[in-house]
């Protein structure tokens, strides 16, 4: 598998300056973007794996913006990771295409894990596309 | 064996014996299947790995429902917002699975869902209710509008018909609209998610964040028109340029069991120019750290206190205090108690001086029965304009003057006992008389009384305690005795160096001290009464306190330790066991709490488990009527749907081989990814070229001591295995000889999964494990057996007491047992895994000879060596 890159999301800057810092210790790739405007403007030419998304942001929250990464980059997958605690907006993330829901404060390593998990998932689906492909060819 | 527990079996074994039959495939077609599985083995993995992050916060829901560590709503919340998201995980992962089937969860995921919101999501409204209302229009039916503290000084000035100032209040409504206005409470409910309630630093940036945010917030404009609406009113009344005092009053406040004493801001002698600060800065000390940790500690709702502001014109005291209608910490003493400083009341609530005490008898005529007069160096007053200050008091004759004459004392336990007549309970009033000697009432809520504990020390005790006191006298002010090691604080920052368990030693009897209650053993002050609010707290939490202890900061030093006997009001050098003795259990207040009861009811949706066995017509996803039972059907249909992948298109057999150690064995193993060290193109596979760890733990449990062979069974266990034997044949006949005694397992490095069949019981174990502790679990499932169905629901509850002393949780219905353990770390995991191993082989045939009790008792001796043994031996090839 190629490496992991990311994009964290999240209007808090001290969480997302902590948050990139911790992840590259663990030599994982990560982007940072304060709002999900500023995500989507950087995901229109930055290849990106898997997006951690915000969900209270002002502007653009992260539900909406999850609709419209989902709709422009379809493999791109997103997991929420938010500290508003609502049964509403996990179930809604969910059926709107995201791998997974997470509350905060979240266990780095448990959120590693996640993220490996997502990438799985995009490599998984990009090698059958691969293989349709070739086979449309043939 | 009977019919019922044949069935799975028989269908697992038909779905296995397609999958690991041999055919021809092209390689297109394979390399395509071969895409597919990786896919579906991803979804599947992922679907363990949601049903297990479930489980866990469901046995975390259960550990805290024994409510010994207190929690709050933002734990409820996470929670049930944590579980609903990973059950929901499962339902999608399922669906991808198998797509179209299982529909029916949806319907029941939703329901399950819309009740536990509709628990999270209750709420207390009051339509149209004024921003702000008049002192003299309350009473106590007004609770909900204005809080309990002014609910009660309304009743009191208008049915009881006592002295109390003129004012208004900014009422609940006001409140919520403020919040509203502001956008607060989902960005409240947010910092507390993310804050770690536990610890101390942390809340202390909590309180300063909230602070800040509430200080920063707006009044929606009518509600400023309205609060100078009725500041005029009150001006008209009181004349021009009158201050009042701003005091809490929290809905929910002033309940005999929730005094909130003191937790709250008020201020005094505030000006027209300040009171939209003074409102903000109140509504904002609902955020204080003492204020959270109590609300924490007592299973209180944040967002069930609605902060309501008494005004009230400000009385210039000459004298006041607090009265309590009978003895707080001796319910048989009736006499009314009263304790008088000179100066603003609050001197005497917030410990900062010493106060006179009055106990004045309640037999008519009322009189004085014992007086205490205290040396008063100092006096709260307040400042002309705004603002109150502090006065050194230096005449001799002021200083130790009574700040209350007889007359007055008695005048003061009467209106104490009026009030406490109407009300049916005990009271704790505050009340002030002003300069020209009109008492009025500012306060009165319902008293906590406690049991005496009276001490009866033998004969020889006195004389020990004689070598051990350091310190004798003070005021009692919670009876009880604690041991620990003393930690002076002084500044608000003190509070984050206080260390867990120690004796809380400080000059005054301060109601910002109420955080640290529930880390402290005791508490010792050298000033202060027990009218105060900290003792008020300390009484609630049962904490022994001794109040006014001279000399306790130059006697006592950081670092000692003592035993302190609030009750017979002496300090003691180290641990004095027979006073400990006398001392009462700290009470854990969760039980029976609004957010305790909160918890439990929402967890009637998440925990009891329903749907047992799957072989029953009724395990199917109409039944499932909590989160559990939905993990427990999907975790079932997912193996199911795991196992019948390739059904027809004779798939697995490019990755199923036989186990081969020592010779070929019953065993057939499908790698689902990474469960091998290098491919296998022959038939077998050798254990050596195993990688999963917890298969290798299984077969080193298995494999450890060989097995003694069928336990020599007596007539009836004979007979009951002939029996049931003779139905049992036939249902083995019926699979074919070839498969009747295989077992299959599925790995990956880190994950298996063994459904074997050895003698006459079925069991299916299951395990990830790696470095993930919090990933890590092992699910072990046993039923079935040779013997009649109550000597195997004997042998399933042997198991289950087996498995217990190893730290598993486990249910068992009829001769069915289900067990769990998880969020270990790697070795511990592995080492259940070997148990696991051991009694899968070292149980055969043992429900036979369960009714005798001298057998049962060999065999348990016997595991239990052999289980000793195995987990003590040096690691593994797994353990690397």
């Amino acid at each position: 598998m190629n490496t992991l890159t990311t994009l964290f999301v999240d209007d808090e800057k001290d969480f997302l300056e902590t948050i990139l810092k911790r992840m590259k210790k663990r030599h994982v790739n990560a982007y940072g973007a304060e709002s999900g405007e500023e995500a989507l403007s950087l995901l229109a030419h930055t290849p990106v794996d898997v997006v951690v998304l915000d969900i209270r942001m002002p502007g653009m929250d992260g539900i909406e913006t999850l609709k419209e990464i989902k709709k422009r980059l379809p493999l791109v997958e997103v997991i929420l990771l938010t500290g508003h605690a609502s049964l509403e907006a996990a179930r809604e993330g969910m059926e709107s295409g995201a791998f997974d829901f997470m509350m905060k404060p979240v266990n780095i390593d448990e959120l590693l894990y996640k993220l490996q998990d997502a990438h799985k998932n995009k490599s998984i689906q990009e090698s059958k596309i691969k293989h349709l492909e070739s086979k449309l060819k043939r | 064996m009977t019919a019922k527990v044949m069935a799975p079996m028989m269908k697992l074994g038909g779905i296995i014996k397609r999958i690991f039959s041999w055919g021809s495939v092209n390689p297109e077609e394979m390399e395509k299947l071969r895409l597919d599985f990786k896919e579906r083995y991803a979804y599947f993995k992922q679907l363990i790995s949601a049903n297990n992050k479930a489980l866990e916060i469901m046995a975390d829901i259960e550990r805290t429902l024994k409510g010994e560590r207190p929690f709050g709503m933002s734990f409820v919340r996470s929670s049930a917002t944590t579980v609903s998201a990973n059950v929901f995980q499962m339902v999608k992962k399922l669906q991808q699975l198998a797509p179209g089937r299982y529909v029916g969860l949806i319907p029941r995921y939703d329901d399950i869902e819309n009740k536990i919101n509709w628990i999270l999501n209750e709420k207390k409204q009051i339509r149209d209710a004024p921003l702000v209302i008049p002192l003299g229009s309350i009473d106590k039916d007004r609770v909900d509008l204005v809080g309990g503290k002014m609910a009660n000084l309304g009743e009191i000035k208008k049915n009881i018909g006592l002295n109390v100032p003129s004012g208004f209040v900014i009422t609940s409504s006001a409140y919520r609209r403020f919040i509203d206005h502001n956008h607060l409470s989902v960005e409240i409910a947010r910092q507390m998610q993310l804050a770690d309630l536990y610890d101390i630093e942390n809340l202390y940036e909590l309180q300063a964040r909230l602070h800040q945010l509430i200080i920063e917030s707006e009044l929606p404009r009518e509600l400023e028109d309205a609060i100078s609406d009725a500041w005029r009113k009150m001006e008209a009344e009181a004349g021009s340029g009158a201050t009042v005092a701003m005091r809490s009053s929290a809905l929910g406040e002033d309940e005999e069991s929730s005094s909130f004493a003191g937790l709250h801001l008020s201020e005094l002698n505030v000006s027209a120019d300040h009171v939209i600060d003074s409102y903000k800065e109140i509504i904002a000390s609902k955020y204080s750290l003492q204020a959270i940790t109590y609300r924490l500690n007592k299973g209180i709702k944040d967002e069930d206190i609605a902060m309501c502001v008494g005004c009230l014109v400000m009385v210039d005291a000459a004298s006041g205090g607090v009265i309590y209608s009978r003895n707080p910490i001796d319910i048989h003493d009736d006499s009314v108690f009263i304790n008088a400083t000179w100066g603003l009341p609050i001197a005497v609530v917030d410990g900062s001086v010493d106060s006179d005490l009055f106990v004045v008898s309640r037999e008519p005529p009322l009189k004085t029965i014992h007086q205490d007069i205290k040396e008063k160096n100092k006096k709260l007053v307040c400042y002309p304009l705004e603002g109150v200050c502090r006065v050194d008091l230096t005449e001799d004759d002021v200083r130790n003057q009574p700040s209350i004459n007889e007359q007055q004392a008695v005048t003061l336990a009467q209106m104490a006992i009026r009030i406490e007549d109407h009300y049916g309970t005990p009271q704790d009033i505050e009340w002030a008389i002003s300069k020209k000697g009109e008492i009025h009432i500012l306060q009165s809520r319902p008293l906590l009384q406690m049991e005496s504990l009276k001490q009866d020390l033998p004969e020889g005790f006195k004389a020990k305690q004689k070598e051990t006191v350091i310190l004798k006298g003070g005021i009692t002010a919670c009876p009880g005795a604690a041991c620990g090691t003393v930690c002076t604080v002084d500044s608000g920052l003190d509070i984050l160096e206080f260390p867990e368990g120690a004796m809380l030693l400080t000059r005054e009897a301060h109601p910002r001290w109420a955080s640290l209650l529930s880390r402290a053993s005791g508490i010792i002050t050298e000033h202060g009464s027990f009218a105060g609010h900290l003792a008020s707290v300390a009484r609630e939490f049962g904490l022994p306190a001794l109040f006014s202890v001279s000399g306790a900061l130059n006697k006592l030093n950081n670092g000692d330790q003592i035993t302190l006997d609030a009750t017979g009001r002496s300090i003691h050098k180290g641990r004095v066991e027979y006073l400990l003795n006398k001392a009462k259990q700290k009470e854990c207040l969760m039980i029976g709490s609004p957010v305790h009861e909160t918890l439990k009811a929402v967890s009637r949706h998440i925990i009891p488990l329903n749907l047992l066995e799957p072989d029953d017509p009724g395990f199917a996803p109409e039944n499932c009527m909590t989160f559990h039972d939905i993990t427990r059907f999907i975790h079932e249909k997912s193996v199911h749907e795991m196992f019948s992948f390739g059904e027809g298109r004779n798939f697995a057999e490019r990755s199923s081989k036989q186990l081969h150690y020592q010779v070929p064995m019953q065993w057939w193993i499908l790698n689902l990814d990474d469960g091998f060290i290098k491919e296998v193109r022959e038939k077998y596979v050798k254990l050596e070229n195993i990688a999963s760890i917890p298969m290798l733990a299984f077969w080193e449990g298995f494999a450890a001591i060989p097995w003694d062979g069928p336990p020599p069974l007596d007539g009836k266990g004979f007979m009951s295995v002939v029996s049931q034997s003779s139905a049992s044949t036939a249902m083995t006949r019926s699979l074919g000889p070839k498969y009747a005694d295989r077992n299959y397992i599925m790995i990956s490095k880190n994950y298996c999964n063994i459904s074997s069949r050895i003698g006459y019981h079925f069991s299916t174990l299951e395990a990830l494990v790696g470095d993930q502790r919090a990933e890590n679990f092992v699910s072990f499932q046993f039923k079935g057996g040779a013997a009649d169905s109550s000597r195997r629901f004997k042998r399933v509850n042997f198991i289950k007491s087996i498995l217990e002393e190893h730290g598993f949780r486990v249910e068992t219905k009829k001769d069915n047992l289900i067990s769990r353990v998880e969020g270990h770390e790697r070795g511990y995991m592995l080492e259940r895994i070997k148990i696991l191993g051991y009694l899968t082989l070292h149980t055969r045939q043992i429900d036979m000879i369960m009714t005798n009790s001298d057998k049962v008792d060999y065999y348990r001796s016997k595991i239990k060596n052999d289980i000793g043994k195995i987990i003590s031996a040096p690691p593994g090839a797994g353990d690397s």
